[in-house]
């Protein structure tokens, strides 16, 4: 197979690449565009590591051929920090101590954003439910909701 | 308590905001110029004779740049004698999985379609799957003659004296290792008991299930040297396995530490870097090799299978008279499971004043085992603290009456005859006993509160550490210890306590092998109880240097100086002090008549300081689905002291959801001939955020008289006593027993409608 033009705008800039027709977005990223934050986890999409928002929504990107990206806007976890800082969900995590090994925390905080973008007032089982698809093996979950919560608070304040 | 300047406090983990940025690195994020792909081909069957294996077609597949079988390699024995000697079958493989070929290749697509390429041609031969079969004689053998155990693995956790029944013929059998312990006038106990309860309990094949996938970085140098960018929990360890695999000497393998995304004891058995390395010396390329997630289900290193009965006595007066036991573990193709924690803690959590346990290690044609948190330790605690509740019911007592009558305490003797070292297992009962949730449990229809306790010996290995002054007054401490669970954090309060200083006055670095001081593996937690007391020593050492160059610089005795708000000053007289960045400098500087502060803490700890855990839940059970729901959940811990809460909790909180998923969900299904059936993450069901509630803490500190600041290991506990606490919830919702785990709708309505039925 030859390879494509994929062009996309990922973290704000726009990218021109060549890519495989069968290469996914997770391999596009990491592979191709070096942005290493997102990881894999499973690569059958039961995991949530590689979560990243194509045109705001939540995908796991080892499950979006990477084609299917041309002409839309990806966020990875690199993009949620700013020249302002990090996140308020990234800040809440550390806070919090709401990671461990940290391999599921970059899709966790992306699919995090992407529930206070369009909730920004969930309760603990909406908060719940849209972090079920994002396995984590070390906290428990329970100091996630917390950070969550938090930011929630700070929003409100 | 007194007042701290670190210790006990919530430090910011140093590692959190790379990991929260996606900018900390995991060996799957490395490339390096020229870096190959490496993959494995693997054996579909469980047990098979290879006939022939032709890589013609692959080799000839442009972008394939090297395959090796086992007929290209020096190191592989056709009995190897472990999982990582056996690099690739030789001759017949053992279990479905087992890597028979591997690629390397330009990109990792090339790599997965030149194992397409590859013929192998099977005899397929008949496979011991179940354990109590692959027991009895007749049964397909695994090994085809006799090998020394390889036990380390077992002795990189737990430091326990065993009671080891040495095989009396030299004929190769699937019983790998049995043990014995025995104490009393069992026939007599029973004979005297009022009360005999006895059952089966099964605890199936479980998966680690860290969320990053096995990967290793492999490259070699002109002069033969060969260093490993890894994802271990030992770099040391890591070293010494290569080196042996490898037939060349520790000083030619430098081993990397990249972040580790996870491990909880799967990570120690070097099963793809040897691999990686061969790859990577034949094409005089970096290799890298990352397992899928199917590789890592199917064919790493899963928790084993253990089949326990066990039968307890009591009198109506609620006296013990006596334990039996039999434990079966399938261990799977290599030897080398946690048999005798099982055993100690089935039979050793009280004081039963006879007792009989036989243990069996056997080996079935299955991917072989590792540690996984605790290994064997909620095995045997689910058995007996089951059973506690059984008896309990049966003699019309309380459960918790009963269990802080009997429960065992430090000196009461354990089944291999030796003491209980100081313990808490008594204070963490207390305080589950005065806890509301246990206090203000009701009676409902379909609801439950189960409780259970558990314990967990604890490693012990020497260690070292360094910790330096910089020129600028900042101290660094520098270990080569692997980062599992925020210790280096931990490590930074240390150091700070014992110098004087706030915890973010001190930064830390993990060195690879050529620079590190000794650290042992992380695992067994013993990191903050050996290498922290290395860290604490380390840091005195410094301390001292420190303030004997302020003695100089302010012509007082050391004796007279403290180190408060960055300065060293004369005790009473603060305005004849030092600061520690002058020291920094002037212990550095060029010219200087001063020495650099290095501190040196080489320690090794020999007394362990067993740490135990009790966890409560309250669960709803609904009698139509047989679907339970978690209430409430809170989780009880002895860590002695906890130098950083927020570790703490989360250690607990983790350990809580790994517990409740063996509980309730996880097991890997194994077909008749060997097959795992469930190799995804869909399938094989770890506990997501809405199957739990918030995971309450309570941390209970019981000194220990040996680790840092009295801290005791806190990584593993935590996951021992969650099955058996779920089981007896359940058991309390529903009267029903539920021996065999996990507890699935299936089984709930099932044990159900068997119970309407009886009655």
């Amino acid at each position: 197979m030859s390879k494509q033009i994929l062009h996309l705008t990922v973290n704000g800039e726009d990218r021109e690449i060549l890519v495989q027709p069968y290469q996914t977005l997770l391999e596009v990223l990491r592979d191709e565009i070096g942005l290493t934050g997102a990881k894999e986890g499973c690569g059958t999409g039961d995991c949530g590591c590689c979560t990243v928002l194509l045109d705001g929504k939540p995908v796991t990107s080892c499950l979006v051929v990477g084609l299917q990206a041309d002409g839309h806007q990806v966020t990875t976890v690199e993009g949620l920090e700013s020249d302002d800082g990090l996140d308020p969900i990234q800040q809440a995590f550390v806070r919090r101590g709401a990671l461990q090994c940290g391999f599921c925390i970059p899709g966790a905080v992306v699919m995090a954003r992407a529930l206070l973008n369009e909730n920004p007032n969930p309760t603990e089982a909406e908060i719940r439910w849209a972090m079920a698809g994002n396995l984590c093996r070390c906290t428990g979950y329970t100091k996630w909701i917390e950070a969550i919560q938090d930011v929630v608070q700070e929003v409100k304040a | 308590m007194t007042d701290t300047l670190a210790i006990g406090q919530r430090v910011d983990r140093a590692d959190g905001v790379g990991k929260v940025t996606g900018r900390a690195t995991y060996v799957a994020d490395l490339k390096v110029a020229g870096m190959l792909y490496g993959k494995m081909l693997r054996s579909p069957h469980a047990h098979a004779k290879i006939r022939s294996i032709d890589v013609e077609k692959a080799r000839a597949l442009p972008g394939v740049r090297c395959v090796l079988t086992a007929a290209d390699l020096d190191h592989v024995d056709d009995e190897p004698a472990s999982r990582a000697h056996a690099v690739l079958a030789k001759g017949r493989v053992r279990f479905q999985g087992q890597p028979v070929a591997a690629v390397a290749a330009d990109d990792v697509h090339t790599a997965e379609e030149a194992l397409d390429l590859i013929e192998v041609e099977y005899e397929i031969l008949p496979a011991a799957i179940d354990p109590l079969e692959s027991m009895q004689d007749g049964a397909p053998q695994v090994r085809q003659r006799l090998v020394e155990n390889d036990d380390s693995e077992a002795q990189a956790h737990a430091t326990v004296a065993t009671n080891e029944v040495k095989p009396t013929s030299n004929k190769p059998t699937n019983v790998s290792t049995r043990i014995h312990f025995a104490r009393g006038d069992v026939a007599r106990g029973f004979q005297d008991s009022d009360v005999i309860i006895e059952q089966t309990y099964h605890i199936p094949h479980v998966h680690q299930s860290y969320m990053e996938p096995r990967a290793a970085l492999a490259s070699w140098d002109h002069q033969g040297h060969l260093t490993v960018h890894a994802s271990c929990q030992g770099i040391f360890a890591l070293r010494a396995e290569l080196a042996s695999i490898l037939h060349i000497p520790e000083s030619r393998v430098t081993v990397i530490a990249e972040e580790i995304g996870g491990g909880f004891g799967a990570k120690i058995q070097p099963i793809i870097e040897p691999i990686t390395a061969l790859l990577a010396q034949k094409t005089r390329r970096p290799v890298k090799l990352v397992l899928s997630r199917s590789e890592e289900l199917i064919a790493a290193t899963p928790a084993p299978e253990t089949i326990v009965e066990l039968k307890t006595g009591a009198k109506r007066d609620g006296s013990l008279t006596a334990l039996k036991a039999r434990v079966v573990m399938d261990v799977g193709c290599f030897p080398g499971g946690p048999l005798n924690n099982v055993c100690l803690l089935a039979a050793g959590l009280y004081k039963f004043p006879a007792l009989e346990v036989d243990g069996f290690e056997v080996l079935t044609h299955k991917a072989s085992q590792a540690a996984y948190r605790a290994p064997g330790a909620p095995h045997g605690t689910f058995v007996i603290e089951s059973q506690m509740d059984a008896l309990a019911s049966a003699l019309g007592i309380d459960r918790m009456e009963l269990r802080l009558r009997h429960c065992i305490a430090t000196g009461d003797l354990m089944p291999n005859g030796h003491p209980w070292p100081f313990n808490g297992m008594r204070q963490v009962l207390d305080a589950i006993a005065c806890h509301p949730a246990w206090l203000e449990r009701k009676q409902a229809p379909n609801r439950g509160v189960g409780f259970a306790v558990g314990g967990w010996m604890g490693g012990l290995q020497p260690a070292s550490a360094t910790v330096r002054m910089d020129r600028d007054g900042s101290l660094m401490i520098v270990t080569g210890a692997v980062d599992l669970t925020g210790t280096h954090t931990a490590f930074r309060q240390i150091a700070a306590e014992e110098i004087g200083v706030a915890a973010d006055q001190v930064a830390i670095t993990t060195a690879n092998t050529d620079s590190a001081p000794f650290a042992g593996t992380s695992a067994g937690s013993k990191v903050i109880y050996t290498i922290g007391n290395a860290v604490k020593a380390a840091a005195a050492d410094a301390r001292e240097q420190i303030l004997e160059i302020a003695s100089r610089e302010l012509e007082a005795a050391p004796v007279d100086l403290e180190i408060r708000n960055g300065k060293v000053s004369v005790k009473g007289a603060a305005e004849r002090s030092i600061s520690l960045s002058k020291i920094g400098q002037v212990s550095t500087a060029i010219g200087s008549k001063h020495t650099p502060v290095l501190g040196r803490g080489t320690t090794t700890v020999t007394q362990q300081s067993p740490g135990f855990a009790g966890q409560l839940a309250e669960v709803e059970v609904d009698p139509g689905t047989g679907n339970v729901t978690i209430l409430r959940y809170v989780s009880f811990q002895d860590v002695g002291r906890a130098i950083n809460p927020t570790l703490v909790e989360g250690q607990m909180q983790g350990g809580s959801a790994q517990g409740i998923g063996i509980a309730l969900s996880e097991q890997l299904v194994y077909s008749p001939d060997g097959r795992l059936l469930n190799a995804s993450l869909l399938d094989y069901r770890t506990m997501t955020a809405i199957d739990l509630p918030n995971i309450e803490t309570v941390i209970v500190e019981v000194p220990s008289p040996y680790g840092p600041f009295g801290a005791k290991g806190a990584g593993e506990p935590p996951i021992v006593p969650g099955p058996a606490a779920l089981a007896n919830a359940v058991r309390d919702a529903t009267g029903c027993d539920f021996p065999d785990l996990p507890i699935t709708p299936e089984k709930v309505v099932n044990a159900l409608r068997q119970a309407a039925a009886t009655s």
